[in-house]
């Protein structure tokens, strides 16, 4: 669906990074790990927040 | 400098930072005990209270999310809580209007009051498409980190102990390719290191070294980090307050 | 906070000290533990599947001749002691 706004693990909050990260890493060629220290996303609790996660709000657009 | 444990009691403490920055830090105490540094860890997690939107009255939503999602995605964003300027349970009223096709960020939030406006303005809450829109008026409310993990101000709050490295001889030749990690802050004849400085692994600062490591005994590295709601200083001085609160309390109340 | 004594001797005390948990009373049980003429202190938080009792139950052992609420009270006196040095302690330091 959405970015979490917040690591489910320590709380810090990592939803502002989506958006560069998806540029950078997902559609861009950049290598994630690099585009995460970049950000400062540091812990792998926050990191797999980001490595992990799937926009599907366009996916579920038409249905409601 | 002398690290070994004095007379508790009438302990002089002293702070060292060894990393700083508003929002996330690190610091040597020496002199607190474990039971009192577990106190303000625990003061830092649970006690000091933060604003977080609580309630949430829905104008409109027409998005893909239901309305209890939307109240959660603005819940978990921060809000600047200056420290003393708010009772526990005072709100703040907050309002967002976003219509499509567009996206709603947390700096969508208007807030009535300057004091407490969103940290951190970049968090997609949702992707508005042609004809949706959000509209929520939402109150903040000054709570503690017990009852939501909302109100919570520090984040991945610990403390280490400090780890006193020295030299005792040389090692043979086997045993100096064994790799020694070791994750925290060192100290070498009164001198901090962070173990970062060599990629945690003793064995790269000290080859072929046979070292002891040993505890200081009341000595531990803070590492503290907030949400942004208030700076570390602010964060642990007002988890110090917390306990000092409390205490100040019981000797009143026995006094009765 | 309100105190409640459960149990009264000449130099034992139990108290329950409601709407407290680990965070102070750990501090407070170390607290009891370096004050002079206690010979015994600790603390129950009794969890709740035990049997209802949730409120932690405070237990002070003192010396002949020494009252346990006097030495409560000096307990409580010297965590606000150690909290105003950790204050100025680390305030100096953020200072600088």
């Amino acid at each position: 669906m959405m970015i979490p706004v917040r690591c489910f693990t320590c709380g810090s909050v990592v939803g502002q990074h989506w958006e560069d990260f998806k540029a950078r890493a997902v559609e861009g060629e950049e290598d994630p790990g690099a585009v995460l220290d970049d950000l400062g996303v540091g812990r792998h609790c926050c990191r797999r927040m980001m490595v992990s996660h799937t926009d599907l709000v366009d996916i579920v657009a038409p249905y409601q | 400098m002398s690290t070994e444990p004095n007379s508790v009691a009438d302990a002089e403490y002293d702070v060292t930072f060894i990393e700083r920055g508003p929002e996330r830090a690190r610091f040597l105490i020496r002199g607190i005990t474990p039971a009192f540094a577990n106190g303000i860890r625990r003061a830092m997690v649970a006690d000091v209270p933060t604003m977080a939107i609580d309630t949430v009255r829905v104008v409109e939503n027409s998005s893909v999310m239901f309305d209890e999602q939307i109240g959660l995605r603005l819940g978990l964003v921060p809000l600047s809580t200056p420290p003393g300027e708010f009772e526990v349970g005072e709100s703040v009223t907050l309002s967002l209007d976003v219509s499509g096709p567009d996206t709603a960020y947390s700096g969508d939030l208007v807030s009535a009051e300057d004091l407490v406006q969103p940290t951190v303005d970049g968090v997609p809450i949702i992707d508005l498409k042609e004809d949706q829109r959000l509209e929520v008026e939402a109150e903040a409310v000054l709570g503690r980190g017990e009852s939501h993990a909302k109100h919570q101000g520090g984040i991945a709050v610990g403390y280490r102990h400090l780890q006193r490295v020295e030299e005792v001889g040389d090692l043979d030749a086997y045993d100096a390719e064994e790799s020694h990690v070791l994750r925290g802050v060192i100290e070498e004849d009164g001198e901090l290191i962070a173990t970062e400085e060599f990629d945690h692994d003793l064995r790269e600062r000290y080859p072929g070294k046979e070292l002891a490591v040993e505890d200081v005994p009341d000595a531990f590295v803070f590492h503290v980090e907030t949400d942004g709601s208030m700076t570390v200083e602010e964060l642990v001085s007002e988890a110090i307050g917390s306990l000092e609160a409390r205490a100040a309390e019981l000797r009143e109340a026995v006094q009765l | 906070m309100e105190l409640r004594v459960t149990e009264r001797q000449d130099n034992e005390l139990s108290i329950e000290i409601a709407g407290e948990n680990h965070t102070f009373m750990n501090v407070l049980k170390e607290s009891l533990l370096e004050t002079e003429d206690v010979t015994a202190a600790t603390y129950d938080m009794n969890p709740e599947q035990s049997g209802g009792q949730t409120e932690p139950i405070l237990t002070i052992k003192t010396e002949e001749g020494v009252d346990t609420l006097d030495a409560l009270e000096d307990a409580a006196g010297a965590i606000t002691e150690k909290t105003t040095n950790l204050r100025n302690a680390f305030e100096t330091a953020a200072a600088a």
